[in-house]
């Protein structure tokens, strides 16, 4: 390798080796006994630095092939990352209450370098690698929370639902070789993995079953009905900013990837029918189910679900319109759901945190909190002036431009199933009566501040988003 | 100060207002209530300067503001005022300093979110009236949802949470099906012209198929005839009235029922001129339908409060009568009317909203002989009875004459040439006048006299009107008698505004069709 190629591999994964001297650095310091008080400033750092890496060279319009055919970035792929980065950069800022030790950190680290792998794959092998980086620290993630017996079965569903995804990934891909003979593409081409895209217009019995299967791999990482089901409990097994990371962080490297993965296909039936289809019923039953959940977290799981349906039907639109419209309502979705987690009021036992009968009168409580959770619950709704109104609009815009009004008609009737749970949330903080916090209210005041910072970065962001929506999309 | 500028201060200061009132302590709440009250009436000045400057000679918008806001899909946040608007507007800032008086002593819980709620409703409406942009209108349109829902949901009566889902959810789902149309209608007027705008001005311009116009008609009707609302989708009104403050019932009968008639006139009609024309005999019936059938579920009412929530819907019947005449008489009476019945409903709630702070019940067998305990409040009373009644010299006089003028001229060439429905739906509604009558005197009979009954707590005194209150009901008299004897003003700056809108809709958008 000479310097050249050298520098270019430097720099174009410039974000991947920030993360990784960050696990590097915090594993010395664990072992040197700091690792508590140091390493989450040095992960934020490290996050922090990543995600300006990877956004500058986004705008400077910077894109290289260091490992020609299976890995390479472009100004949409370091966008992606950096949105990916940003947004894992709020978890870790909420996580300061729950976590003192430098595993938290470390695992984040990790999952978000497979998160940033995923968006620069240029073959299967590598987004395979991105895949299983990002999932692993995960199943251990979700087992952190020990000391609640349904962390345990929470994981372990979490990791045998996910490996069945990897395998039913992989089975795919080897048809997909079977059948084409390439697992990427040559150097140089824009955007989806060729073979991929051949397989999706194929007449070929043995290529359509080897996208079907890759397709359905990434339903089930996403939780696409009907397979979503181990979505609620590893949701609400897991600690408050594990769940954030899953419900927000995870999904978008899976979807952000699915956009790459496309490239510009043009769906046509019978997969136009299974990316349309599934996602309608996932915006359905999400919505549905969601109003009978007792706890705020299994409630964001099944919107989480409906929200993954709208986002592959930004897969219907035209390739062009695709990534902005992923982008944006990932940024949107994500802001919010953060915001929904750090405001969140902290209690001894984190099981109890979210109940909706423990969020009843919030707003005499803790106004602060209960009237960010409601702007989140109205955004995620799609009523405007908030931000998930413009990223909605934009993918069922999208759509219609492409010819399917049916499915966009659905889709939208489809969401207004899910007003009445959001509703219920605001009406159990506002119109509820008041009732004496549980347990003591001073008890993990040292750390909320963290998570303060975050639900306000999370504000002003989604107020930005708001009022500015043309200026960022201008970017995207 | 340009009046343009002065147009965007009429909207944003309510903004701030609520930006100033997160400053306030939350012990302070007579500070909160006169710092919403000095707002509103700023707001009311400044719309008193832009009404006098508005030049009623001049077609189209006048003030306006157009700034890029999301320049790939061509929105702009652009407001103006032009003949459509104007009166509304100025009823708007007419009820909100009275509004926020209103509630002085009423609300004594959460203060200060509930005043943010009026100022930002106040914003939302504004809004939906100056919006010269679909994109922006739609924005408008669902933000007034948010603060009228926690609004009931909070400060409202025994079953609010009820009332208040069920308006939310109501409402709601016409504007889903909106939004479709709308993102649709865009999208084919990019796909024809090759234009992406959502202004108004580009937007009357689309030559749609018939079947695409009556599908997009279909959905904005939907949304706008729930807002109206006309029957069969009223249901929600009887449960969000009777369960709201006072304050959100004066908000939801004085202007929040308005967007539905505005938005068919606004928008529904002159966007979709062919399909209009299909579907006339249709709305026209469910026009005259509200009429008779709001008239005569008020007539049985025992709860003072829906007494005045069905004779909302009769009276927004007259003003979709005057819309779908089609005439300048009728179109010009939809307006007055809509102003009238903002008003006069407004002032009714108001009043019922007193003798409730006094007396506690909404039971009208509870009452009787209140001429004698409380006379100014029965003079008051009496003259907004006989306002919502259609009095001569009264504002309702002017607007129901005027609408069924429209409609019997209207109606007539059309029993000429053979056809005799709008004949006979002229006829009827004639007929919600004199029911209108039967259930206003009714309800101020039994109020006001024979036997005298009033519910008293010991806490509460039955006392008269304070100063107050004196001075809320005087203003809105005043305004109900200025409507009712100089309409001349308020038509002339209407006036083009009206012939524009009788042009976009008996104009055809479609070339003939061929034989």
């Amino acid at each position: 390798m000479n310097s050249a190629t050298a520098m270019t591999a430097f720099t174009a994964m410039m974000p991947e080796h920030l993360l990784l001297l960050g696990m590097a650095l915090i594993i010395v310091l664990e072992i040197a006994g700091r690792g508590a008080r140091l390493s989450l400033l040095v992960a934020l750092a490290c996050v922090g630095l990543a995600a300006a890496s990877a956004a500058g060279l986004a705008l400077q319009g910077y894109s290289a092939a260091p490992f020609a055919g299976h890995f390479s970035v472009q100004p949409a792929a370091l966008m992606g990352k950096a949105l990916v980065l940003a947004l894992g950069l709020l978890v870790l800022l909420m996580s300061r209450d729950e976590f003192s030790g430098g595993e938290f950190p470390v695992l984040l680290l990790a999952s978000l370098y497979g998160a940033g792998l995923m968006q620069s794959a240029d073959s299967f092998l590598t987004l395979f690698l991105g895949l299983e980086i990002l999932s692993l620290p995960v199943y251990v993630l979700v087992m952190l929370a020990y000391r609640r017996p349904q962390s345990a079965e929470a994981a372990l569903k979490y990791l045998v639902l996910g490996g069945t995804a990897s395998a039913m990934f992989l089975m795919g891909v080897s048809l997909l070789y079977g059948s084409s003979a390439a697992l990427g593409i040559p150097a140089g081409e824009a955007m989806g993995i060729r073979s991929f895209v051949a397989a999706l217009g194929s007449d070929d019995t043995m290529a359509r079953a080897a996208a079907v299967l890759v397709i359905l791999a990434l339903f089930l990482k996403a939780a696409i009905v009907p397979f979503h089901t181990w979505a609620p409990d590893a949701y609400e097994g897991a600690s408050v900013p594990v769940t954030a990371y899953m419900a927000v962080v995870v999904k978008a490297a899976v979807l952000l990837a699915a956009v790459r993965l496309f490239g510009n296909a043009v769906l046509a039936s019978p997969m136009l029918e299974l990316v349309a289809v599934l996602p309608l019923l996932s915006i359905v039953w999400g919505n549905l189910a969601a109003m009978r959940q007792p706890s705020l977290r299994r409630m964001v799981a099944y919107s989480s679900i409906a929200h993954a349906g709208y986002l592959f039907y930004a897969l219907l639109g035209e390739p062009a319109g695709r990534l902005q419209a992923t982008v944006f309502y990932l940024l949107a979705y994500g802001l919010l759901n953060l915001l929904v987690f750090a405001a969140l009021p902290a209690a001894a036992d984190d099981r109890e945190r979210d109940l909706l009968s423990r969020l009843q009168g919030l707003f005499q409580r803790s106004p602060f909190a209960a009237l960010m959770i409601g702007i989140a619950m109205l955004s995620l709704a799609g009523i405007p002036p908030f931000p998930g109104f413009v990223a909605k609009f934009l993918i069922f815009k999208n759509v219609i431009a492409a010819g399917y009004t049916t499915y966009a008609v659905l889709g939208l009737l489809g969401s207004y199933l899910g007003i009445y749970f959001y509703l219920r949330v605001i009406q159990v903080m506002f119109m509820g009566t008041a009732q004496a916090a549980p347990g003591a209210p001073g008890e993990a005041s040292a750390g909320t501040n963290w998570a303060a910072v975050a639900s306000v970065a999370c504000l002003v962001a989604t107020l930005a988003l708001a009022l500015f929506p043309g200026w960022v999309l201008a970017r995207l | 100060m340009s009046d343009a500028l002065v147009l965007n201060l009429v909207l944003f200061l309510p903004l701030l207002g609520i930006g100033l009132l997160l400053l306030v302590p939350a012990d302070q709440p007579t500070l909160v209530r006169r710092l919403t009250l000095l707002v509103m009436v700023v707001v009311f000045v400044l719309t008193l300067r832009l009404y006098v400057h508005f030049d009623s000679t001049v077609a189209g918008l006048q003030f306006e503001t157009r700034l890029p806001w999301i320049a790939a899909w061509g929105v702009h946040y652009q407001v103006g005022l032009d003949g459509y608007n104007i009166l509304l507007v100025m009823l708007t800032a007419f009820l909100g300093p009275l509004v926020t008086a209103s509630a002085f002593t009423a609300i004594t819980k959460d203060v200060k979110l509930f005043y943010a709620m009026v100022l930002l409703i106040q914003f939302a409406m504004t809004g939906t009236f100056l919006a010269q942009d679909l994109f922006l209108f739609y924005v408008f349109w669902e933000t007034m949802l948010i603060p009228m829902f926690l609004m009931i949901g909070i400060w409202g009566g025994e079953r609010r949470i009820y009332a208040t889902i069920k308006f939310f959810l109501y409402t709601a789902f016409g504007s889903i099906l909106m939004l479709a149309a709308v993102i649709y209608l865009v999208v084919s007027l990019q796909d024809a012209g090759g234009v992406t705008s959502f202004a108004f001005a580009d937007l009357v311009k689309a030559r749609l198929p018939l079947d695409v116009q009556a599908w997009l008609l279909a959905a904005f009707a939907l949304s706008f005839a729930i807002k109206v609302p006309m029957v069969p989708l009223h249901t929600w009104l009887p449960d969000a009235h009777v369960q709201a403050p006072t304050a959100g019932s004066v908000i939801l009968a004085g202007v929040l029922l308005k967007m539905g008639t505005y938005g068919f006139m606004k928008l529904g009609f002159p966007l979709f001129p062919d399909a209009t024309h299909l579907f006339t005999p249709v709305l026209m019936s469910l026009a005259v339908l509200s009429i008779v059938y709001g008239a005569c579920l008020a007539l049985v009412q025992d709860d003072i409060k829906k007494i005045i929530a069905y004779s909302s819907i009769s009276h927004l019947g007259y003003v979709m009568l005057g819309l779908l005449s089609l005439q300048l008489t009728g179109i010009q009476g939809a307006v007055i009317q809509m102003v009238s019945h903002g008003l006069v409903a407004a002032g009714l709630f108001l009043m019922v909203g007193m003798i409730y702070e006094r007396c506690h019940t909404r039971e009208l067998a509870a009452y009787g002989g209140l001429a004698r305990l409380l006379p100014v409040y029965s003079v008051f009373f009496m003259v907004l009875t006989l306002a919502s009644v259609g009095l001569p010299t009264t504002s309702g006089f002017t607007g129901e004459f005027l609408v069924l003028l429209g409609a019997f001229t209207g109606a007539w060439p059309q029993y000429l040439a053979g056809d005799s429905l709008p004949l006979i739906l002229a006829g009827v509604a004639v007929s919600g006048v004199v029911l209108g009558a039967l259930y206003m005197l009714r309800f101020a009979l039994t109020f006001l006299f024979g036997a005298t009954k009033a519910p008293q707590t010991g806490a509460h005194p039955l006392t008269d009107l304070d100063g107050r209150e004196k001075t809320i009901l005087a203003l809105i008299v005043v305004a109900v008698f200025a409507l009712g004897l100089f309409p001349g003003e308020p038509l002339r700056k209407t006036e083009l505004a009206a012939k524009n809108f009788q042009q976009l809709v008996t104009t055809p958008r479609l070339p003939a069709v061929k034989p």
